[in-house]
């Protein structure tokens, strides 16, 4: 350990530690930076992290500086205020007063670090300053504004270090210094939206979010990512009951401080036309809207024990409404008669990074809870011989052509978001939540239990899946005693057999990974990811 | 960009080799992009795409990272030079020296301003910074050798024998005896 | 200390033949390394290369012996640069060691890279000096021919591969760190220190780069001894230093003079005074990055470390230049200012913007448009330089251009357009 007195304070901090790092235990906030970021290598130019350490004659950067024991440094004296601010000066000079039409106003380094410790009248006329092209796309997602850049080079070494695909560079010398992609080539890596977070100015700006909302407009809520089985941790950022895009949320156990591209527009899918608004019934060979009430009415008269045929899930539901689905499926069909969804569906080519082959969010889930996903042609055979009502929860079964020609005899009674093939050949349709209007749990492929909260309210007469599940479970005759979420989460952690009943409502920052006993499976089922194959 | 064994037939085999012995040489195929470069231009007179592309392959090294080489460094010429390029110092020694009225008079006999090239794309003048010849200024580079101590009429001399196809010998053209 | 037979480095200088590999023999080359191969340790020639006290000839006079011991003693693979990308303004010494007597370079180089205990050696040459890259090339050729390159050199069992690497055109390559990264195929940029080259320089490993002259050196002190190198000089300032003289005096070129001569005796004596017709107004000492001195203040120095600091400005590459009466102060600092603005690699940021605006506001001064606010704004800018960066170039263009300011303000203030009002700041204010 190493014992340092940083602005009169005594720190003791782990030997190596970087002084950057100690500054923000002492302090309680950063110093002022530009390039310095713990995920990548350190290039130390922006030259605002300046610190006098007693003993040296010449301030130093802490971002490249190891403590030492017994080191004096002070972070906020005359000498190192005002070398912040001619370094300040010195980024602004040349920078265009873009505020104004700026998508990172609100959320900008240079701003915030002008009001911190800037805050001079500047006497550089706006003629002078030197003229870089704006406004040039370099990618499907990202936008370039080279005169608004500080060349921190933290796009740079991303690309170079995280994602290894080194699509940009700083060409020319001195003040005629500028980041571009290579000529001919395109920042167009599945991680490129990682530069706009790390930017620290507006010069990287997503081209999805452009002039979409001032920043200072959004709130925020902690989510997990649908998009695949990694569940990388997220922020949604919405406003007015619209979410405007989604930023990683750091969590250094599953995906650090990044995400993907394709992670970064799920929430697309939310506010999609196709959303279902309003319960729906097929009269005159077409689906019309009724009233929650009466589709109730029908629902009942459809779903009653003896009269399903078979019952169909999917990995894109959450824990809690997996564990529902199957308690109330129990009642109305046998073991061989439930699916968890349709297997290999979903799946793709992963990557090295983050990207999971399996682009479900919840597939452990299933098998934690002995539920299998059924290959198409299976589902089909199972259907083909059935009659009577198939209940479907969640996802779009139908929307393989075999199973659609299976289930033409069958009664499909469809609880679910969006308008797909399976509600299109409905009887009856009910609509439910997406995943950010829901306060639910997720499952990775770590086995790691993660909670994503609600952000947004579900459009229309949509209700939350949960309550819609335990009424039907009131209905048939079963009380689990999930009278809010934490009671559910409790049912959860009691049907996983969790030593902790509380577990679910206690997560750690990082999620849980509990010891789950997975319950056997029919020996006869093939392998998929739901039972715990790769 | 044109692919890389397209470019392989305009280097020359020699040129080729010479690359492939300094990746051999160098103790990293990166290292060895600065010398390839140059084995490129020596022979090709600048670096174009195709030759770009020929390195990104050979050496393992980006494209990104060969344009910031080609955009940083001044000697790296990224379109066909002029025949015959005439690099005039204009640091402070030359200028104390002289060097304006030698500039003004080249660009006077050659019809353009520094920074051009003439329209038969026979000239180009550029101003450079210190040469390291500073004794000897107002100094310019052509090619591989400096002519020194240059006045209007060392100038004049130079584009006459240029033209010619016969220009006098360069002050830092030594007869080199050859050693033992 | 002998002012006589100062030819420790110029042995050669000015002759046609100095150049190749048997002249250089038979004038006692490779004798040297022969005695330093034969029965010396390399930690024994650092000790007698720090007990010579020869510093650092490329700029910052780092004491070298002193250098090359901050190698860990445990090292492998290490690596050790001749820096000769000569560039800074006014300095042309490297380029005549290198173009008459390449071989003493390359037997420096050889012995110091043993000191090291380095495996691979490169000679760095700036990509303008087109000739003498062919040049040096064709002398290391000979040196392999001969056997003092190569595997088991001379049989001492000590191996060096040496590489001669052309630059391209870039001032900052001249700077170690900047010059190992160029080397490596990146930007010529430097590097954020720690880590230090002498721990992890190219590649991560220990590295050694060393300016030609310093390297030029260290033959003769191998054959003549440490206390002989210190009779010439000063005790702090031992040996002796090439300087490039420029500007119009009767005798321009490289001299070799013993450090510690009086400036005044160089002035007259060597350099024969100015030439009919010009006065001496101000002196750059050390290459264009040191302060500007007075011809009275430079005539009161002596050519060595020491006094020049104290004077006020520094040693430095010894890049003499003497600036005559005749010149523009103003026109003068602008050429300057154009050099760093060019030269700035662009790293960071106090430098980067702080060049093209030292440069911005020297081109208005030149042009007559500067107002009062413009002195205001290039001292503000100087001060967001000073200290601030990674390397030492920002400190390099603030250094003339304050020390032109201070002593040479009337003609500064004489530029200053009094009537014209200062340019609106907002665009709001200007109406746009």
């Amino acid at each position: 350990m190493a014992k340092l007195t940083i602005d009169d304070q005594v720190i003791e901090v782990p030997n190596g530690t970087r002084l950057f790092d100690a500054c923000r235990l002492a302090r309680g906030e950063d110093l002022p930076h530009f390039c310095y970021h713990p995920d990548l290598s350190v290039a130390g130019v922006c030259r605002l992290c300046q610190v006098e350490i007693e003993g040296l004659p010449k301030l130093t950067i802490a971002c490249n500086t190891t403590v030492r024991d017994g080191m004096v440094v002070r972070t906020r004296s005359p000498r190192v205020q005002q070398a912040v601010k001619q370094v300040l000066e010195m980024h602004l000079i040349n920078h265009p007063v873009d505020c104004p039409i700026c998508d990172q106003a609100g959320e900008c380094g240079l701003q915030d670090q002008y009001m911190d410790y800037g805050l001079y009248e500047s006497e550089v006329a706006k003629s002078d300053k030197v003229l870089k092209r704006k406004a040039k796309i370099i990618g499907p997602h990202v936008i370039l504004d080279q005169e608004r850049c500080v060349l921190c080079s933290r796009c740079v070494r991303f690309c170079e270090e995280v994602t290894g695909t080194g699509e940009l560079g700083i060409y020319n010398r001195g003040d005629r210094a500028e980041i571009d992609v290579a000529p001919g080539v395109e920042l167009a890596n599945n991680y490129s939206l990682n530069t706009v977070d790390i930017c620290p100015v507006g010069a990287l700006t997503s081209r999805d979010f452009r002039f979409q909302k001032r920043v200072w407009l959004l709130r925020s809520t902690p989510g997990i990512c649908p998009g695949c089985a990694t569940g990388c941790n997220v922020r949604l950022d919405h406003a007015g009951g619209r979410i405007y895009r989604l930023k990683p949320r750091r969590n250094d156990e599953v995906n650090g401080p990044w995400m993907c591209d394709g992670g970064r527009m799920t929430y697309k899918d939310v506010h999609a036309d196709e959303r279902l608004i309003q319960p729906l019934h097929r009269r005159e060979g077409g689906l019309a809207e009724l009233p929650w009430q009466q589709a109730r009415e029908l629902f009942y008269g459809l779903v009653k024990p003896g009269s399903v045929a078979f019952a169909v899930t999917d990995p894109r539901q959450s824990l809690e409404e997996l564990v529902l689905f199957q308690r109330l499926a129990g009642r109305l069909v046998g073991e061989a008669q439930l699916a968890g969804g349709v297997a290999g569906e979903g799946d793709a080519p992963g990557d090295s990074l983050l990207l999971a082959d399996d682009r479900r969010p919840n597939r452990r889930a299933l098998a934690w809870l002995g539920l299998l996903e059924l290959p198409p042609a299976a589902l089909a055979a199972a259907l083909a011989a059935a009659r009577g009502v198939l209940l479907v929860y969640g996802g779009d079964p139908l929307a393989h052509p075999d199973i659609a020609a299976a289930a033409r005899r069958l009664r499909i009674v469809y609880l679910g978001t969006h308008r797909g093939a399976t509600a299109a050949a409905a009887e009856l349709v009910v609509p439910l939540c997406a995943w950010a209007e829901k306060d639910a749990l997720w499952v990775n492929r770590q086995g790691r239990v993660q909670r994503g909260q609600r952000a947004v309210a579900p459009p229309g007469l949509a209700r939350e899946d949960w309550r819609v599940l335990v009424d039907i479970l009131a209905h048939l005759g079963d009380d689990p005693g999930a009278a809010d979420l934490p009671a559910l989460r409790r049912v959860v952690a009691q049907r996983l057999q969790l030593a902790d009943a509380d577990a679910l409502n206690l997560l750690p920052a990082t999620g849980l990974v509990p010891e789950v006993p997975t319950v056997p499976l029919q020996s006869d089922a093939p392998e998929t990811a739901a039972n715990g194959g790769s | 960009m044109d692919r890389p064994d397209q470019v392989a037939a305009d280097l020359s085999q020699a040129a080729r080799e010479r690359i492939a012995a300094i990746v051999a040489r160098y103790p990293t195929r990166q290292s060895a992009l600065m010398p390839s470069l140059w084995v490129v231009q020596d022979e090709l007179g600048w670096v174009p795409p195709a030759a770009v592309a020929y390195l990104v392959e050979t050496l393992g090294v980006t494209l990104a990272r060969v344009h910031e080489l080609l955009t940083f460094y001044t000697m790296f010429r990224t379109e066909p030079p002029a025949r015959h390029v005439l690099q005039v110092c204009r640091n402070i020694s030359c200028h104390i020296m002289g060097a304006r009225a030698v500039i003004a008079h080249l660009e006077k006999r050659l019809g353009i301003r520094l920074g051009e090239k003439t329209p038969d794309g026979l000239f180009a003048l550029e101003g450079v910074e210190c040469l390291g010849a500073c004794g000897q200024g107002p100094v310019l580079q052509l090619g591989k050798h400096y002519y020194e101590n240059l006045t209007p009429k060392k100038a004049d001399a130079l584009l006459e024998g240029l033209r010619k196809g016969a220009p006098p010998r360069a002050d830092t053209d030594r007869e080199l005896e050859v050693g033992s | 200390m002998s002012a006589a037979a100062c030819n420790i480095l110029s042995a050669r200088f000015g002759r046609a033949d100095g150049h190749r590999l048997d002249v250089y023999e038979a004038e006692g080359g490779y004798r040297a390394l022969r005695q330093v191969l034969g029965g010396m340790k390399p930690a024994e020639v650092v000790e007698l290369v720090k007990g010579a006290g020869l510093r650092g000839r490329g700029g910052a006079g780092f004491p070298t012996g002193a250098k090359w011991s901050f190698v860990p003693s445990a090292a492998e693979d290490v690596y050790f640069f001749v820096n000769a990308d000569e560039s800074e303004p006014g300095t042309f010494k490297d380029r005549y060691l290198l173009d008459y007597d390449p071989h003493q370079t390359i037997e420096g180089a050889i012995i110091s890279a043993y000191a090291v205990r380095a495996k691979l050696a490169f000679i760095y040459i700036r990509g303008e000096f087109g000739w003498l890259v062919d040049r040096v090339e064709r002398a290391v050729t000979e040196a392999y021919s001969a056997g003092y390159l190569g595997r088991d050199i001379l049989g001492s069992g000590y191996s060096l591969e040496m590489i001669v690497h052309k630059g391209a055109g870039a001032y900052i390559c001249g700077e170690e760190t900047g010059l190992i990264n160029s080397v490596t195929g990146l930007k010529g940029q430097p590097s954020i220190k720690p880590p230090f080259p002498a721990v992890s320089g190219f590649l991560g490993r220990p590295t050694i780069v060393n300016n030609v002259e310093t390297v030029a050196a260290v033959p003769w002190i191998v054959t003549h001894g440490a206390q002989a190198y210190r009779s010439y000089g000063t005790e702090k300032s031992p040996g002796t230093k090439l300087w490039s003289v420029s500007g119009p005096v009767r005798n321009p070129g490289v001299f070799e003079i013993p450090l510690g001569m009086p400036f005044a005796d160089f002035f007259h004596g060597q350099l024969g005074g100015m030439q009919d017709g010009e006065e001496f107004k101000a002196c750059i000492v050390g290459g264009s990055s040191v302060p500007v001195l007075t011809a009275a203040e430079i005539m009161a120095c002596t050519l060595d470390y020491e006094s020049l600091q104290e004077a006020g400005t520094m040693l430095g590459s010894g890049g003499m230049i003497i600036v005559p009466q005749r010149a523009d102060m103003v026109e003068l600092i602008k050429v300057l200012m154009h050099f760093y603005w060019d030269e700035s690699c662009g790293q960071c940021t106090p430098c980067r913007e702080g060049t093209g605006w030292l440069h911005r506001i020297a081109s208005r001064l030149l042009k007559g448009e500067a107002v009062p606010a413009d002195l205001e704004l290039l001292e503000k800018v100087c001060n967001g330089m000073m200290g601030l960066t990674i390397c030492p170039l920002a400190d390099a263009a603030v250094m003339p251009m304050r020390s032109f300011l201070q002593r040479f303000r009337d003609e500064f203030a004489a530029r200053i357009h009094e009537t014209a009002a200062p340019e609106p700041v907002t665009r709001w204010a200007r109406g746009e």
